[in-house]
C-alpha cells in the first residue's frame, strides 16, 4: 500500500532538543540560576525515521508528551529541527517556511484559526485571499465541504460564538480550503461530542479518498479506526511501532469479550470444558458470565451456541477488540516488533 | 499584496469589537492630554518658553496625543499574547512573511485611532480656541510625519513584542518600553527641554520620530529644511528598525517551544 506511492514526507533521524531551565525552588534558586544557569536538554522527538507515501493517512499515536504535537511542528516549518533532516513534497519546511505552508493544512485541534471577532464566513475569505483560492473554486469547494460538515448555518456566526463542535467543522472547512496536498491534523476531535466526532471522521474519510495525505494524531481510537490505515506509535520520543492498523489488529487485539445474561446460574467447569480455547469467567452476580475469546479460534456464534447448550441466554453484548489493546501492549513493551510490512496485508 | 489586504481588511473589522476596551485605554490618554494642556497652559501663559507659544504648544499636545493613540490597539499585547500562549504555531503555517503580516493587520487598525484622536483635536480645538497651524507645505510635510509614525512605532512595538519569544514576562517589557518611549520620543515634555547634551542625542534616535517630528513640524518649530530632514530620518530609522525586526525575528523563531499540544 505505502510501497506503492512515491514518498510525499521523508524525515531521517529527525531530532528536537528542548533546553529547560533548570532552577532549584525558592529566591535563593533562582538568584544561583541567575549566576550561573543550568538547563536540561530533553529530546522531544529522538532521530525519527519516518516515509509517509502519497495519499496515505496515517495515525500518530503516543501518550501525552511523547513527542506526538513537535513531530508535527517540524514537519510543518513551525519549529526547526536540532539535527536530522525533513523534506515535504521536496521542501524543507522550516527552511522554504513559505513554500512549504502552501502544499500543507494543519489543524491543532486546540487552537482555532479562526479569526475571534469575524464570522465564519469572513474568516474564511480571509484565508482564501491568504492562499490565493480563486472565488470560483471557493464556493465549489464550500459547497463540496458544505455536505458533511454542514457549514450553511455557521457562516454568518462570529467565530467566538460557535460551540466546540462547530468549531471545529469550521475549522476543518479552514484547513482544507486551498486543497492542501498534505494534512496534518493534531486532536481534531478533542472534546467533541459523538455526532461531531462522527462528522470530523466521515470529512476526513472523504478528504483521503480524495487523495489527501493525512498524518493525524488522536487519543480516541475510534477516529485512528475509522481514518486510517497505517499506525505509527511514539513513544518518549521514539517511533516504536509502524504498521499497518489491520495487521496489528489481526496481531495483536484478537481478544473478544462477550458479556451474556443468563436465567439460572450456570456449571463454569462444564461450559470451559466446552470452550477449551476460551477463557470464561463469572460477572459481577451468578446470572452474568464474560467469556474472552480469540476470534480466530472461535466464532461468537461457536460461543453462543455452548452456552445456550446450557442455560437460557437473556441478553449479550458482544464487545470487539480495540486497537487501544494494541496501543496499551506496545506501550508495556509487550509488543516492540512486528515483523515488516509484507504484500500480504 | 492581496494576503496582506485580506489581513488589513480583517483587523479593521475586528478593532470593532474592541471598541470599548480601546476607549477605556484612550481614557489614559486623554487625562495625560488634559493634564498636559493645563501645565503648559500654567507655565507658557501669555508668553513663550523655548520658543513655543500657547497655540504652538496646544498643537505639539494634539500631535502627542494622537502618536499616543496611534498602533496602540492591534499589535502590542496581542501579539505577545499569541507568541506566549503558543498561538504563533498557528501563524507560522501561513504561507505569508510573518513581519508584514503584523504590519498590515496594524495599518487595518489604525482608522478606528485616527478617528479617537480626529475627536480630540475637536474637543481641544473647541473647548481652548485654535491652535497653530503652518503653511499648506509644512501641513503636508506634517502629514507625511505622521503617516511615518505608523510603520517607526509599529517595529519598535513589534521588536519588543519579540522578547516573548525569550520571557514570559511580557508586562514588565512593556512598562519599560512605554517609559523609555514617553520620555525619549517627546511625548510628555519636548525635547528641547530636557538637558541640552540628552536633547540631542534623543533627536538622533528613532524615538523621536514617534512623536517629537510630526509634533514640531505642525506646531512650527521644526521648519524648512530641517522639517524634511527629520522625515528623512523618520524613514531612515523605519528602514533600520524594519532590519533589526528582522534579524531579531529570525533568532527569536529558533527559539520557539510551543508548549502543550
Amino acid at each position: 500500500m505505502s510501497s506503492a506511492s512515491e514518498p510525499v514526507i521523508r524525515a531521517a533521524g529527525l531530532t528536537k532538543v528542548f533546553r529547560s531551565p533548570d532552577k532549584a525552588p525558592g529566591l535563593s534558586g533562582s538568584l544561583r540560576h541567575l549566576v550561573r544557569p543550568r538547563h536540561t536538554n530533553r529530546a522531544a522527538v529522538n532521530s525519527v525515521d519516518l516515509t509517509i507515501g502519497r495519499g496515505e493517512a496515517v495515525a500518530y499515536v503516543g501518550a501525552n508528551g511523547a513527542g506526538k504535537s513537535t513531530t508535527v511542528k517540524l514537519l510543518a516549518g513551525i519549529l526547526i529541527p536540532s539535527s536530522g533532516t525533513v523534506r515535504v513534497a521536496g521542501v524543507d519546511p522550516h527552511r522554504d517556511r513559505l513554500v512549504n505552508a502552501r502544499q500543507i493544512g494543519v489543524l491543532f485541534g486546540q487552537r482555532s484559526q479562526l479569526w475571534w471577532d469575524l464570522t465564519v464566513r469572513d474568516s474564511l475569505e480571509v484565508l482564501r485571499d491568504l492562499y490565493g483560492v480563486s472565488r470560483t473554486q471557493f464556493t465549489e469547494r464550500l459547497d463540496e465541504f458544505d455536505e458533511v460538515l454542514g457549514l450553511g448555518k455557521l457562516l454568518p456566526v462570529v467565530a467566538r460564538r460557535l460551540s466546540l463542535g462547530q468549531r471545529m467543522r469550521a475549522d476543518l472547512a479552514a484547513t482544507f480550503l486551498h486543497g492542501p496536498a498534505i494534512v496534518y491534523l493534531d486532536e481534531p476531535t478533542i472534546g467533541l461530542d459523538i455526532a461531531a466526532k462522527d462528522s470530523v471522521r466521515m470529512f476526513l474519510r472523504q478528504r483521503v479518498a480524495a487523495g489527501t495525505t493525512i498524518l493525524m494524531t488522536s487519543h480516541d481510537l475510534r477516529d485512528i479506526e475509522d481514518v486510517c490505515r497505517r499506525l505509527i506509535i511514539i513513544d518518549d520520543g521514539r517511533i516504536i511501532f509502524d504498521g499497518d492498523l489491520g495487521r496489528a489488529k489481526d496481531a495483536y487485539a484478537r481478544q473478544r469479550q462477550l458479556s451474556v445474561q443468563v436465567d439460572a446460574p450456570v456449571d463454569l467447569a462444564a461450559l470451559r470444558a466446552g470452550l477449551p480455547e476460551a477463557q470464561v469467567e463469572q460477572g459481577a452476580s451468578t446470572r452474568e458470565l464474560v467469556v474472552v475469546f480469540d476470534r480466530f479460534a472461535h466464532r461468537a456464534t461457536e460461543v453462543l451456541d455452548a452456552l445456550t447448550r446450557q442455560v437460557d441466554v437473556v441478553d449479550f453484548r458482544l464487545q470487539e477488540p480495540q486497537i487501544e489493546d494494541v496501543v496499551r501492549r506496545v506501550y508495556r513493551g509487550e509488543l516492540l516488533v512486528l515483523p515488516p510490512q509484507g504484500v500480504d496485508a | 499584496m492581496r494576503p496582506y489586504l485580506a489581513l488589513a481588511r480583517a483587523s479593521a473589522r475586528s478593532v470593532l469589537t474592541y471598541r470599548l476596551t480601546f476607549v477605556f485605554s484612550m481614557f489614559g490618554l486623554i487625562f495625560q492630554l488634559l493634564a498636559l494642556l493645563a501645565i503648559w497652559h500654567a507655565v507658557i501663559g501669555a508668553g513663550q518658553v523655548n520658543g513655543l507659544t500657547w497655540p504652538q504648544m496646544k498643537s505639539y499636545l494634539l500631535v502627542a496625543f494622537s502618536c499616543g493613540a496611534l498602533v496602540s490597539l492591534y499589535t502590542d499585547f496581542g501579539m505577545a499574547a499569541r507568541i506566549q500562549s503558543g498561538m504563533v504555531a498557528v501563524d507560522l503555517t501561513r504561507p505569508i512573511d510573518y513581519q508584514k503580516a503584523r504590519l498590515a493587520e496594524t495599518v487595518g487598525g489604525v482608522w478606528i485611532e485616527l478617528l479617537v484622536a480626529a475627536l480630540g483635536w475637536c474637543g481641544v480645538i473647541t473647548l481652548l480656541g485654535t491652535i497653530f497651524w503652518p503653511d499648506p507645505v509644512h501641513l503636508l510635510l506634517f502629514v507625511l510625519s505622521l503617516a511615518a509614525v505608523v510603520p517607526l512605532k509599529f517595529l519598535v512595538v513589534y521588536i519588543t513584542g519579540l522578547a516573548c519569544f525569550w520571557t514570559q514576562n511580557y508586562l514588565g517589557i512593556n512598562w519599560a518600553r512605554v517609559a523609555v518611549v514617553n520620555l525619549l520620543s517627546g511625548a510628555l515634555i519636548p525635547l528641547s527641554f530636557l538637558p541640552s547634551w540628552f536633547g540631542t542625542v534623543a533627536e538622533y534616535l528613532p524615538f523621536a520620530g514617534i512623536t517629537s517630528t510630526p509634533a514640531l513640524i505642525l506646531a512650527g518649530d521644526l521648519h524648512g529644511l530641517a522639517a524634511v530632514r527629520g522625515l528623512l530620518l523618520q524613514v531612515v530609522w523605519a528602514l533600520l528598525l524594519w532590519l533589526l525586526a528582522r534579524a531579531t525575528w529570525a533568532t527569536a523563531v529558533r527559539q520557539l517551544t510551543v508548549h502543550g499540544g
